[in-house]
């Protein structure tokens, strides 16, 4: 096509993209009907993993549970046969090895079926500071939170690209945006799966697989009890959020196609802010916002047993 | 109520005030520090950046400390890095000794090899202690070693993929908590992370290059917070985010024909320069070039299809195809040659 017209379509496009954004804040994007889909999620054995297990069971889905913890994963599988799951099969899987990842996902394949809707949702934290955090809970953290999605992928994508179908969502966090004082290897692993998980949207859009989508969602900290001692300064701004909320936006996100997900919505100003302004402004701002105390008083959950 | 106001506007001030200074710095060039005699450690020396940011610190009379997992490009890094001490020495010895005298050069900078698999923790830590026993405390750390496993994801192999997540990336945790210590007790050193656009925006095909580069940023920026928070103010850090530069570790990446002669691949040593300007004026970040910072910022204002559509214009949506195309046949090749 000509250059001129090409970058013409592109300058209206992208102006008609911003619209639609805009309009979209007030009319709702229309919902996908998912039933009968197949939705695995890894980490279901508690907070925002039950909870959408529980939502998507709403939704007369298919479920597929992974966690490390039994017990766990056995009330999240009961909670969502009572809330109108079709079926609910769990698996134990520890995601941080490569080797029974693969080996579940054949399970998986054999005794359920494709996989069409992939919510990456596994995720531990040290909270500790970065030189007294041990090697082997950063080499975990690493592992949970960003190689297991290489590994899920590698699993399930090649079905979905098959079909043209499916939806790829993971659940990262905006220390996958922004970086935070105390969370120096939380945030390399969340900011590598934004990138992993955006690269990967990219590829399918590129290839032409329009029919698989992409939500990354980068929410606030949840009062799931992962993050807690956690303060924020300025609660009615940045308010830490309810698990349920969250849930929710996800469910919905996940209904309309949308691509980031970021929770609360003032996040959105905060991240375009962090990329717009030099460092130092960046730093001025995350001080005003209590970015570099949050971590201070943070107690977390025991670490489960391996 | 009222305090949160008055932080407000406090804020503000400092806002405008930083414009002002950042205007400043187009105007005025901040000094260089000197770094003559600062022990430099460099990962990757071997090959293409490594190599100049070791001659460009040579010339700047630095201890140079060269790490690479390949033994005979670090050795003709160290040789040249020898060739330009020899440079600078030269015009103190030519004279040569006068009545019986002689002038003994200010500094004698010395440049130390070894060779590291900076991806394996062990082989970090093992080879840092060796560095702090022969050649003493490390000043300023470059972390520069890089791979892309040159495959889309579904095609490439596990390892590869834990291979350029554990050499881009981990391998910054390891050299940081071997280096680290010492420049916090002593309240001084340089960080610097080499990382790539492609850890800012991704791009198809090379997921894992994206993945690993996007956690390098975001340990940097953690760790620069906490350091702040610490104020360990003598301890800088910079951030190294150049474009697609012409080394050949993505050779045949190309974005559409139109649009090139306007963002051509990078000459290495205009992004070496420019790394090494922001290097020694403490600049927290560099992106090479100027444009780039215009796409991260155009990325985090404009909804997702925007950016798609923006991408498809540019061609920078499938500009690593041809990349990958020419690593599939090059492998191709290879075990055409060995299956005969």
């Amino acid at each position: 096509m000509n250059f001129f017209l090409e970058t013409l379509k592109v300058l209206l496009l992208s102006i008609w993209y911003n619209v639609e954004s805009f309009i979209h804040l007030f009319v709702p994007k229309k919902k996908k009907n998912i039933a009968g889909e197949v939705v695995l999620i890894t980490g279901s054995g508690s907070g925002i993993g039950r909870l959408m297990a529980q939502e998507f069971a709403a939704l007369g889905t298919v479920l597929v549970l992974w966690d490390i913890n039994q017990e766990g994963m056995k009330e999240t599988a009961r909670l969502a046969k009572s809330s109108g799951a079709t079926r609910v099969h769990y698996y134990l899987c520890d995601c941080s090895d490569k080797n029974e990842v693969y080996r579940v996902a054949d399970q998986v394949k054999r005794e359920v079926g494709d996989v069409s809707i992939l919510v990456n949702n596994a995720g531990i934290v040290t909270g500790k500071k970065f030189m007294d955090a041990p090697d082997s809970l950063i080499e975990k953290t690493m592992e949970v939170n960003i190689m297991a999605h290489f590994w899920t992928y590698k699993a399930f994508l090649p079905a979905m690209i098959a079909n043209n179908h499916g939806h790829l969502v993971s659940i990262a966090s905006s220390a996958g945006l922004i970086g935070v004082n105390g969370l120096a290897d939380y945030c390399a692993s969340k900011f590598a799966a934004v990138g992993f998980a955006e690269s990967v949207g990219l590829e399918l859009l590129a290839s032409g697989k329009d029919g698989v989508k992409t939500t990354i969602v980068c929410p606030y900290f949840i009062n799931t009890g992962m993050f807690d001692g956690c303060q924020t300064k300025w609660p009615r701004l940045m308010p830490i959020l309810k698990p349920d909320y969250v849930s929710k936006k996800i469910i919905n996100a996940v209904l309309t196609d949308q691509v980031f997900l970021l929770v609360p919505k003032s996040m959105y100003l905060l991240a375009a802010l962090k990329n717009i302004l030099p460092m130092k402004q960046g730093i001025l701002l995350g001080q005003y916002m209590g970015a570099f105390n949050l971590m201070d008083k943070f107690k977390g959950r025991s670490i489960k047993q391996e | 109520m009222v305090i949160i106001i008055a932080e407000f506007f406090v804020v503000i001030l400092k806002v405008l005030w930083a414009f002002v200074t950042a205007g400043a710095k187009w105007v005025v060039r901040p000094k260089e520090k000197s770094v003559t005699g600062q022990v430099c450690v460099i990962t990757g020396a071997g090959g293409g950046l490594g190599r100049l940011f070791a001659k460009e610190f040579a010339r700047r009379r630095a201890i140079l400390v060269l790490w690479d997992i390949n033994s005979q490009s670090n050795e003709e890094t160290a040789e040249m890095v020898r060739q330009i001490y020899h440079e600078l020495d030269t015009p103190v010895t030519q004279d040569g000794p006068v009545g019986g005298v002689e002038e003994v050069p200010p500094c004698q900078p010395q440049v130390y090899t070894y060779v590291c698999d900076v991806g394996k923790r062990e082989s970090v830590y093992s080879t840092a202690e060796k560095v702090r026993r022969e050649v003493g405390e490390v000043d300023i750390l470059i972390n520069n070693a890089g791979v892309v496993s040159g495959h889309h994801l579904l095609e490439c192999p596990d390892e590869l993929i834990e291979r350029t997540m554990v050499v881009n990336c981990h391998a910054h945790f390891w050299t940081t908590k071997a280096f680290l210590p010492k420049m916090l007790e002593l309240n001084h050193g340089h960080i610097v992370t080499v990382a790539s656009s492609l850890g800012l925006f991704s791009t198809a095909g090379v997921e894992d290059y994206c993945a690993s580069k996007f956690g390098a940023i975001g340990f940097h920026e953690s760790l620069s917070h906490e350091l702040k928070a610490s104020e360990k103010d003598g301890i800088n850090m910079t951030l190294v985010c150049p474009y697609l530069v012409d080394t050949g570790m993505f050779k045949g990446c190309r974005i559409r024909k139109e649009i090139e002669p306007f963002l051509p691949p990078l000459k290495p040593e205009f992004c070496v320069k420019q790394a090494m300007r922001a290097i020694l004026t403490d600049q927290p970040m560099i992106c090479t070039p100027r444009i780039v910072y215009m796409v991260n910022f155009m990325k985090s204002i404009l909804p997702f299809e925007a950016i798609v559509c923006m991408y498809r214009f540019l061609g920078a949506d499938k500009c690593m195809y041809p990349f990958l195309a020419q690593r599939k046949e090059a492998m191709n090749n290879n075990e055409a040659k060995n299956g005969i």
